[in-house]
This record gives C-alpha cells, structure tokens and sequence, in this order.
C-alpha cells in the first residue's frame, strides 16, 4: 500500500538542478560559517555559560544538518530505500533534539533547576506543541504538507535557530551591556537583536524549503505553515528554557511552580499562535508569494519584506510589551489577554487574511485545472470526481465512505488516489502559471501513476 | 489594446507591500526611542569612582567586608560611590539593575554635592521575596541631560549566584 501514498508532484527530477540549488548551497555555508564563528567567539572572548554550550552545540547543529541532508535525500525515492533514509534521518534529528536538550539541561539549568523539573517542563510542553503542528499542518486544507518536511522545520526552529541565537544574542547583550545606558534605550537595543537574529535565524529555514524543497512549497499557504513549524519548534524549546530558568530563580521562595507554570501558560497556550508561529508565518507567506511571482526584482522585494515584517512584529512586542504591565490582582488575567491581543493580534490577523486568500486563490485554481484535467479525458481525473475532490469534506466523506464499505485498504488506497490526483493539479497549475522548472515528461509520469493508482484501487 | 489578466498573487504582494510601510514605520519608531535615550554627542570623558560593592547591613545602613563581585542569594549588598569625584555643575544618579533590567536600588537624581550624603546605595529585596534574585546586577553611576539619563560614567556587574 506504501507505494500509492508514494506519488509527489514533479516526479522525476530535473535532469540539471536549477540555479536555486547554488542559492542554498551558499545560505547554508553562510548559516554554518556563521554558527561555527559566532560560537568559536563566544568560547574565546565571553567565556560565559552560552559560550560553553556552543561549542558543544556545534554537534547537535552537525547531526541536524547531516539528518535534513538524509531526510532530503529521502526523498523521490524507492519505497525501501526511502524508508532507510528516513529512518536515519530521523534517529540523527532525534539525537540532535536530545544532544541540545541535554547541553541546555546540563550547562544552563540543571545545576539550579534539576533535571527533574527540566524534564518535566519539556513534558509539559509536548501535547501543547504537538496540537500547534497538527493544527497548522491542517490549515493547508488541499494538499497537505508531508510530516518529515513540516517536523524537519520544526527541528530547526528547535535546535538550529535556538542555537544561532543563543550566541548572537550573547555577543549583542555583553556588547550592549557594557556600552549602552540601561533603560529604555537598552532594551530597544535589546529588542532589536531579538527580532533581527531570531527571525533571522528562523526565516533561513523556509527559505531553504523554498529553494531546495520546490516541490513541495507551492504557494502562500504552504509557506505559512512551514513558517508557523519553525515558529513552534524554536517557541518550544524557548519554553523549556524560560519555564526551567525561572523555576530555578523562583523555587528558594517556594514559587517556582507557579512562575513556570505562568511562563507554560503565557508561551504554550496564549503565546503558541500568537508569538514566534505568527513571526515566522509572516517570513513563510512573503516567500510563499515570492514562489508564485515571475520577476527577480519582485521576488526579492518579497522575501526582504516579509522578513521586514516579522522582525517589525518580534521587534514590537520585544520592545513595548514594558508599556502594558500587568497588575498582580484579577484584573491582571484580562489584561494579559488583552496584552498579547492588542500587540500581536494585528500581526495574527494579516497572517490569517493571506492564509485565506491564499487557500482560496488555490482552491479555485485547483478546481479549474481538475475540470481541465476532466475534460482532456487521460482518465486521471473524472468529470463526476471534481466536485468531490475540490471539497475537503467531500473527500473525507468518499473516505470515510470506502472505509465502511471496503475496510481500511481500500480508505488508503483512495486517500492515495486523490493525493496524487491534486498533485497533478498542482503540477498543472504551476506549469500553465511557468512557475515550475521540471521537465512536462513529469506531468505525463504523474498521469501515468495516477491511472495505475486508479486501476489498482478499482475505483 | 487589452488588459493583463488578473492575478490574486499580485494582491498578495501588494498587500505584503503596504504592511511593509507599518514595518518600516515599527522599526523607525523604535530606532527614534533607541536616539532619544541613548542620544549620540553625550561623551563627556568624565568617569566616577566606585569605591567599591560590599554587603550590607540595613539596621545601621553600613556596608562590611572587602569589595566583592559575587554574593549568594541571601546576602544583602550595596555600591559605595565617591560623589566628591565628580564636577558639581552636573546632574548625576546612581541605580542598580537586576538581571530582568528592573531598578531595584537608586539614589538621585541631583548633583554630586546633593547626594554627597548618600555615597552607599544599597540593593532592595524584591516584593514579597526572602532573598535577592539570582544573576547578573549592574551598578550604574549616570549623568543626565534633558530629564534622561544620558552617559554612564561608571559601571560595575557583580553576580548573585542560584545557590
């Protein structure tokens, strides 16, 4: 059954890899040259707890990278060998997330907080987490993002961008704290280096998706979601550390419970949509635009805009949030609702507003190119069957319904079915908008796989 | 002569265009608030002496013991500054931040010869707390202009240890 989930877009690939590929080669040396810099500088002129950990960050931010190039290889694969790849990629990220976890633990707050409580933190944090990821991979409603690329993201807002910034933001702080007049002019510095280095840090990653992952990174949409994955992993991992620093800090006083629970609630409840997965989302919606746009000189006016934006938000937040203190009384729990609403609220809503135009745009697009499809009569797609396969719901019913009438293989084999068969309304799409550089031989082959998927499901 | 088709993607851009103009203006708000405190020019050369930070005790309002960097959570501490190492036609402070940048300890602002009688500036316990905060405080001496703190002319970090 394995092989009828295993058609994807714009197979097979291009026989000469596009330029963009060069584009990532470069931003990952940059991003490894930088990381590799930032921590030897650390270690040497710093000397501080962050300092220490970089250098032995630098193996969890090498078992990342070696595991997304694996988890990339596995792509448009044979099924086994697929399976292989994966299985490697995702032992190496799992022992980058424990290696990371264990240097934070270890140098940073495990000799105050325990790592018990870290432990704990990070547990508490999981279902929160998962539920953010598993609502943001559904908002892509017509053609949902692969697991392995949605949790490749999020690992990398996790432990790369997390790690990037540690050191950054250590060399901007002593830098700042020893030359700035503490107050407000400190903290807008402060600020500063927050929305610049974390959205930074965070934005490479999409736009990594971007160049290297085509396939997969279709429009608008996508890149909201691949942006809001990044924005959960690194807000996850910042949880775990403001929960266990401040319980550490706390805890002598017998309130360290309550200050990590107040940091759980305000990051992983109040702040999960509305922090670091709004920020990002910003950064992965312009270059989801810029994916659709022909010009050069547009596409890069897009991406810096929208890495513009989610600084101005990180920035503002970072900032500002000094100007609306909460008091310790009742009312304090209105007003830090009414807090996050006012300052992150806007930003939220424009990333909404693009999301559904963006799902609509694509929805009727699809829908055109299915009728399309339907009316050339290859037999990939049907007349009768557009009107169910351009419905979320509808499909799920036809799922649902193949289910109960014929068992769990035959629910998978159609789930396969209609994959492929809005895959190739997706390859259409881009090819008739020249916004695809696979070869048309891709589109036939793609056809090809959706009929055999079709007789072998006996629909 | 006939139109260019429609696109929603050209939508998108613009809209991402136009709250591009509220980023820039985010940004510029926050590049004015950061010149307003930390105004360029203020570089006098002046610098004021620390004597030294020691613990305290609040009863007699006395510092003892020798200069130190660190301390432990339940130790009191305080900044002995010699105001009498400054010009008098300044307006000067003295302030202690914790490690959230809160001031939790201050005198002034006057003029050196104002707060001559106030050479120790001891840290205050937080609210409802029995011990001071863990991490990193910073001891500032400021000179100010315009109703702002405006150059630092002495600074001094110690740490509070977690255990």
């Amino acid at each position: 059954m394995s092989s009828t989930t295993a058609v994807r877009a714009a197979n097979p690939r291009p026989r000469n890899r596009p330029a963009r590929y060069g584009v990532a080669l470069v931003v990952v040396a940059i991003v490894v040259i930088v990381i590799v810099a930032s921590s030897v500088l650390d270690y040497v002129f710093l000397d501080t707890i962050p300092g220490r950990t970089a250098l032995y960050g630098l193996l969890a931010v090498g078992l990342v990278t070696l595991g997304t190039f694996i988890g990339v290889r596995a792509f448009d694969k044979d099924p086994v060998i697929r399976r292989s790849h994966l299985i490697r990629a995702g032992v190496l990220l799992g022992l980058a997330v424990l290696l990371w976890l264990l240097v934070i633990d270890l140098y940073v707050f495990t000799s105050s907080a325990g790592p018990g409580v870290a432990a704990i933190c990070a547990a508490v944090c999981v279902p929160t987490t998962a539920f953010g990821l598993f609502v943001v991979r559904r908002l892509d409603r017509n053609e949902k993002e692969p697991w392995r690329l949605v949790l490749v993201a999020f690992a990398w807002g996790a432990i790369v961008a997390t790690s990037m910034v540690i050191w950054g933001e250590s060399l901007w702080s002593a830098i700042a704290d020893r030359v700035l007049v503490p107050g407000p002019g400190l903290d807008a510095s402060t600020a500063f280096s927050a929305g610049l280095l974390e959205e930074l840090a965070k934005g490479v990653a999409v736009l990594l998706l971007f160049l290297v992952m085509r396939n997969e990174f279709d429009d608008v949409v996508d890149g909201i979601v691949y942006g809001a994955a990044v924005g959960l992993g690194f807000n996850f991992l910042e949880s775990i550390a403001y929960m266990t620093n401040l319980y550490s800090i706390f805890s002598p006083d017998g309130v360290g419970g309550y200050a990590a629970g107040f940091q759980w609630y305000s990051r992983q409840v109040l702040g999960l949509f509305f922090g670091h997965a709004t920020y990002t989302a910003l950064t992965g919606a312009s270059i989801g635009i810029a994916r659709q746009l022909h010009s050069r000189r547009q596409q890069v006016i897009a991406v810096v805009s929208g890495f513009l934006l989610a600084i101005a938000a990180h920035f503002s937040w970072d900032a500002w949030v000094q100007f609306f203190p909460i008091e310790s009384s009742t009312l304090g729990l209105v007003e830090i609702h009414l807090r996050t609403l006012i300052m992150t609220g806007p930003f939220t809503a424009l990333v909404i507003a693009l999301l559904l135009s963006g799902l609509r745009y694509e929805g009727q697009a699809l829908s055109e190119q299915m009728r399309k499809e339907a009316a050339e009569g290859t037999g990939a797609i049907l007349p009768p069957e557009v009107a169910t396969l351009t419905n979320p719901w509808r499909r799920l019913g036809q799922r649902m319904q193949a289910l109960t009438r014929h068992g769990i293989k035959a629910y998978f084999a159609l789930a396969g079915l209609q994959t492929a068969q809005l895959d190739l309304a997706m390859e259409r799409w881009h090819r008739e908008r020249q916004e695809i550089d696979t070869p048309l031989e891709a589109e036939y082959e793609l056809r090809r796989r959706v009929v055999e998927l079709r007789r072998r499901a006996g629909f | 002569m006939r139109a260019a088709p429609y696109d929603p993607v050209r939508t998108l851009y613009r809209t991402l265009l136009i709250f591009d103009i509220v980023a820039v203006l985010i940004l510029a708000a926050g590049l004015a608030e950061f010149l307003y405190f930390e105004p360029p020019g203020q570089v006098t050369g002046l610098k004021a002496t620390v004597v030294g930070v020691y613990q305290y005790d609040p009863t007699t309002n006395k510092t003892f013991g020798p200069d130190r960097s660190t301390f432990s959570r339940a130790q009191l501490l305080a900044a002995v500054v010699d105001w009498k190492s400054l010009p008098s036609n300044i307006t000067v402070d003295a302030r202690w931040y914790d490690n959230f940048e809160s001031i939790v300890g201050s005198v002034g602002p006057g003029t050196p010869a104002q707060l001559a009688s106030q050479p120790i500036v001891p840290i205050a316990l937080p609210k409802n707390l029995k011990y001071n905060l863990p991490g990193q405080y910073m001891f500032v001496v400021e000179r100010w202009a315009n109703g702002v703190p405006v150059e630092v002319l002495a600074r001094r970090i110690v740490l509070v240890e977690r255990s």
